[in-house]
């Protein structure tokens, strides 16, 4: 039971108020810095250095000639020297960010230091990326004929691989169906504990929490086509591989929908079915289930729909489905029946948007 | 007053408060020191502006928030720290009705009505939602009280306002609670539906004997209903009497200068 307030909860200004001062110095030294840099990187390229193979550098190579520690230390020193001298200039973009400050009067972008510095450093974002990228404008626009072997390929799709392309379609489809619903009845449990507005209570409930959600998120943040390769080298290249592959991805990203829709219930029925002496399973199946029954019936229907689409590049690395029989044709260039196989996963997700959507339409 | 004579009162009183304060996260003062007590089978009721802490009053009595400071009895028993079962067979006497009236709206009527069971239910059957046949005949009587007895296999959300706070009555009388809790009733009904769940709150009080412990905002409701008032103000108790003493001075007093008490009082 929380008897003890401290004086912080009491009075938390001062505190907050200094955190967001570091935050918002903390913003302009990395716009800041990221603009210093950028100019350098542009300085580098355009001085006509050349590397120690005697050749221009390349804007690879000149990303290690750049002068971070220096840049870091001019952008503090320009973040400090904004802020303090914001009533002249008007305020950095830190201060607008993390502290909302604004100009007493509404000014156009061209009338403040700030609207100045956010265009200058889109202008010059775009400007780098274009020479990091090594975009080549005219090569674009002049050589397709080089790939038109591949388009004239899809658009006269070859019969010899439609009968086992129409197999291995419907493999896909239960692959997708199998990851699907083993990942239900987890993340339905492990959705309950990643819920904030249900894990006030104590401590461990926190912990729970904290745990729960760190391990979804990291778990999510890894591509399922990782995953692919850990449990082929486990359970053998093959469609279970691919089912285990899309099973823990989809776990994690059902738990993030699921919990969002349990942090969004109405608490009415929860403290009315609290309120007749229900114990905590009781409460969570007469006060929070039948809320959250149909859109984790419609995030599930999306989910499968969207696990089929991911089992195609399973296959690409050996994880089963359609996917298993397009790499080597896309490898050894027989155009012909890869746009078969392309066409024939084109229709099937197309089926599958339109079929969820109505169903997800029908149940909320 | 010595200890062994408080301890004697408190066991006469259904409900009994003694300097209870709570301040939620944040430092909102919601309760500041109120002692009140309710003997059984009286009506009181608890009026107040929104904010005066009216309902964390008696959402502290049944535990759904925990107090920060202060004790409460309920028959003579403290439960301001219960926990675990104890703190659920403590609710299971304790019925509790919702302006919002908080039914589960895509269950049946008479499930939700049977929800006011599931302190008293096996816990498997009732994960399941199975219930006895003695629980869903005396369900079904509940629901014929409050006269919804045709109503139980309709969905509770395709009712009106009035019944579904009529249903939450049976869920609480399902309870066969000593206490009833509600908290503002009628306030999100229609006017000309007032009186009737108003009725049903009276009659649980003068017929079954239930105590009841009441929060209510309208004047006319409450020179009606209420054997006593108590009146909160910021968290703290600035009025305690009969309704009848309960004038446009006294109005004035609780919810402050500006207030318009409804007219027949200045008559």
């Amino acid at each position: 039971m929380s008897r003890n307030s401290t004086a912080l909860d009491q009075n938390p200004s001062a505190l907050v108020l200094a955190m967001k001062r570091v935050r918002a110095v903390a913003v302009d030294v990395l716009l800041i810095t990221l603009m210093v840099v950028m100019v350098d990187f542009l300085t580098v390229v355009f001085s006509g250095r050349r590397g120690p193979t005697g050749l221009l550098v390349s804007p690879e190579e000149s990303l290690d000639l750049l002068h971070y520690g220096w840049a870091f230390v001019a952008a503090l020193t320009l973040a400090i020297l904004w802020q303090s001298t914001s009533g002249l200039v008007g305020p950095s973009p830190g201060q607008s960010l993390v502290m909302s400050q604004k100009e007493p009067v509404h000014l156009p972008w061209n009338q403040t230091l700030r609207g100045w510095f956010a265009v200058l450093l889109i202008e010059i974002t775009l400007f780098t990326g274009w020479l990091i990228t090594e975009v080549q404008l005219v090569t674009f626009l002049t050589q397709f004929s080089k790939a038109a072997d591949i388009v004239s390929g899809l658009l006269n799709p070859s019969s010899t691989v439609l009968h086992q392309g129409l197999v291995l379609l419907v493999q896909t489809i239960f692959l997708a169906f199998m990851a699907t619903a083993f990942a239900i009845p987890v993340a339905f449990v492990l959705s309950f504990f990643a819920a904030r507005n249900l894990t006030r209570g104590t401590r461990l409930s926190r912990l729970t929490y904290t745990f729960v959600r760190a391990g979804m998120n990291f778990t999510r943040a890894v591509e399922p086509l990782v995953w692919a390769l850990i449990f082929i080298s486990w359970v053998g290249i093959g469609p279970f591989a691919g089912v285990l592959a899309l099973w823990v991805h989809s776990i994690a990203a059902l738990v993030k929908l699921y919990s969002e829709q349990i942090e969004n219930i109405d608490l009415g029925p929860v403290d009315a079915i609290t309120a007749t002496g229900a114990s905590t399973l009781q409460v969570l199946r007469y006060g929070v289930v039948p809320q959250v029954i149909p859109p984790f019936l419609s995030f599930t229907i999306y989910r499968w729909d969207i696990n089929v689409r991911m089992s195609t590049i399973i296959g690409f690395v050996g994880g089963g489905g359609i996917g298993y029989i397009l790499k080597p044709r896309v490898d050894l260039g027989q155009w012909g029946e890869v746009g078969t196989l392309v066409l024939l996963i084109a229709v099937t997700v197309w089926i599958m948007d339109i079929l969820s959507a109505r169903i997800r339409e029908k149940i909320i | 007053m010595s200890s062994e004579v408080a301890e004697a009162s408190t066991s006469n009183m259904a409900v009994r408060v003694e300097n209870l304060s709570k301040v939620f996260p944040g430092g909102i003062v919601a309760l500041d020191d109120v002692s009140i007590e309710v003997y059984p089978g009286e009506f009181v009721v608890v009026v107040g502006l929104s904010g005066s802490g009216k309902s964390t009053l008696l959402r502290c009595i049944n535990r759904l928030e925990d107090p920060t400071a202060g004790r409460i009895w309920i028959s003579g028993r403290e439960i301001t720290d219960s926990e675990g079962a104890d703190l659920r067979a403590l609710r299971t006497r304790i019925g509790m009705i919702f302006q919002q009236f908080n039914l589960i709206r895509r269950h049946s009527v008479l499930i939700n009505v049977l929800s006011g069971s599931l302190g008293r239910a096996p816990l498997i059957n009732s994960l399941f939602v199975r219930f006895t046949e003695e629980e869903r005949v005396r369900a079904q009587t509940s629901l014929e009280r409050v006269g919804l007895g045709d109503r139980g296999a309709s969905r509770a959300d395709a009712l009106s306002g009035g019944q579904q706070q009529r249903v939450a009555i049976a869920r609480a009388l399902m309870q066969r609670p000593e206490l009833i809790l509600a908290d503002e009733p009628v306030a999100s009904l229609d006017p000309a539906l007032r009186h009737s769940v108003m009725r049903q709150i009276e009659s649980l009080n003068q017929q079954e004997g239930m105590t009841v412990l009441c929060t209510l905002h309208d004047i006319d409701l409450i020179e009606r209903y209420a054997s006593r008032v108590i009146a909160l103000r910021d968290g703290q108790v600035v009025y305690e009497g009969k309704p009848e003493r309960f004038d446009a001075a006294t109005f004035r007093q609780i919810y402050g200068e500006d207030a318009e008490p409804s007219s027949h009082l200045d008559r």
